[in-house]
């Protein structure tokens, strides 16, 4: 049940056609892991706080620095030196006292992770390195869970949804992570501490990140399975690309 | 032969969004790469038609190739 308070809190939410009373219930109801609370967990942590998502999970490892504050808004000048998921934990606390806030002050890893994502319901990846994606899409089929998973570097990102333990409305099954990347990238990545990135470019990714698991709790509209979203902020174009199971994928890391 | 290529992101500056280019029957995509100045390392994921494509991967006519590069950042 939503008390008075929620209800007046919700009131934009409650009269949103296809979300209304019963899609603000699904919000309290669901639990939503938050993998990283930097540039694009974010926006996606206090959209989802504030959205009225009941319990979110924050895993990350790292403390805030003052490098970070360019574009992790979640973080303050005052929060330098603390660890991310507690800086995170107090702003979801100020923005919306509703929110239960559970803390993963680790490194996801193999040992670890698939305990973590059966306790939620939906994965939400903000994580800033490619062997922690691939573990975390590899879990996320194995335990039947969706997962939102975007990426950024300098003025662009991607976005798409994952739910490859479904099938599309022919039948065909969804996309997994491995059809769009079958296997690790032989060369390190670049990063954001090596090539920079502008400090907004989180913000617009991580925000469609949320309404992306805002969507799929409430199941309004079409997420975006078998469609990856590129954003070029750049010259400011966004892009829709249509992907496809891939029979000759590895899944769950098997070639 | 006739092949439509789609570049995203970083591989876009300085080159295009979208040409349909000529190439000699058994292209593969890292040559499309080499021709195009593209760092073969740099690349994250290679699409032929929406569906997942290695480097050695021998082109066919009407193919769309689409290269993206890592965007490993969060």
């Amino acid at each position: 049940m939503l008390s008075n308070v929620e209800l007046q809190r919700y009131s934009r939410h409650i009269l949103l056609r296809d979300v209304g009373g019963p899609g603000q219930h699904k919000l309290k109801a669901a639990r939503v892991l938050c993998v990283g609370a930097g540039g694009l967990g974010s926006p996606v942590i206090e959209y989802l706080a504030a959205a009225g998502v009941g319990t979110l999970g924050l895993v990350d490892d790292d403390r805030v620095s003052l490098s970070n504050l360019q574009r992790q808004v979640i973080h303050t000048t005052a929060n330098v030196g603390k660890l991310k998921v507690e800086s995170a934990g107090e702003r979801i606390a100020a923005i919306n006292p509703h929110v239960n806030v559970e803390l993963h002050p680790f490194r996801l890893d193999a040992g670890n992770i698939e305990d973590l994502v059966r306790a939620y319901d939906i994965v939400v990846d903000g994580t800033d390195n490619f062997p922690t994606r691939f573990i975390m899409a590899d879990t996320a089929y194995a335990c039947r869970k969706p997962l939102v998973t975007a990426g950024v570097l300098e003025f662009y990102g991607s976005l798409t949804t994952l739910m490859p333990y479904e099938a599309d409305a022919n039948g065909q099954p969804n996309p997994s992570w491995r059809c769009l990347m079958p296997k690790e990238p032989d060369t390190a990545a670049l990063t954001c501490s090596e090539v920079g990135i502008l400090g907004s470019v989180v913000g617009v990714l991580g925000t469609l990140a949320a309404c992306e698991v805002l969507k799929v709790i409430t199941g309004v509209g079409q997420p975006l399975i078998g469609r990856l979203l590129m954003v070029d902020i750049r010259d400011m174009g966004f892009d829709i690309v249509e992907y496809y199971r891939n029979p000759a994928s590895p899944v769950f890391g098997q070639a | 032969m006739l092949i439509t290529v789609k570049l995203f992101a970083t591989f876009r500056e300085n080159r295009f969004k979208e040409a349909r280019r000529e190439y000699p029957p058994g292209t593969t995509v890292a040559d499309v790469a080499t021709e195009l100045e593209i760092d073969h390392g740099l690349i994250g994921m290679i699409f032929i038609h929406g569906r997942a494509a290695e480097l050695d991967r021998v082109l066919d006519e009407g193919d769309v190739l689409a290269l993206f590069p890592l965007l490993g950042g969060g």
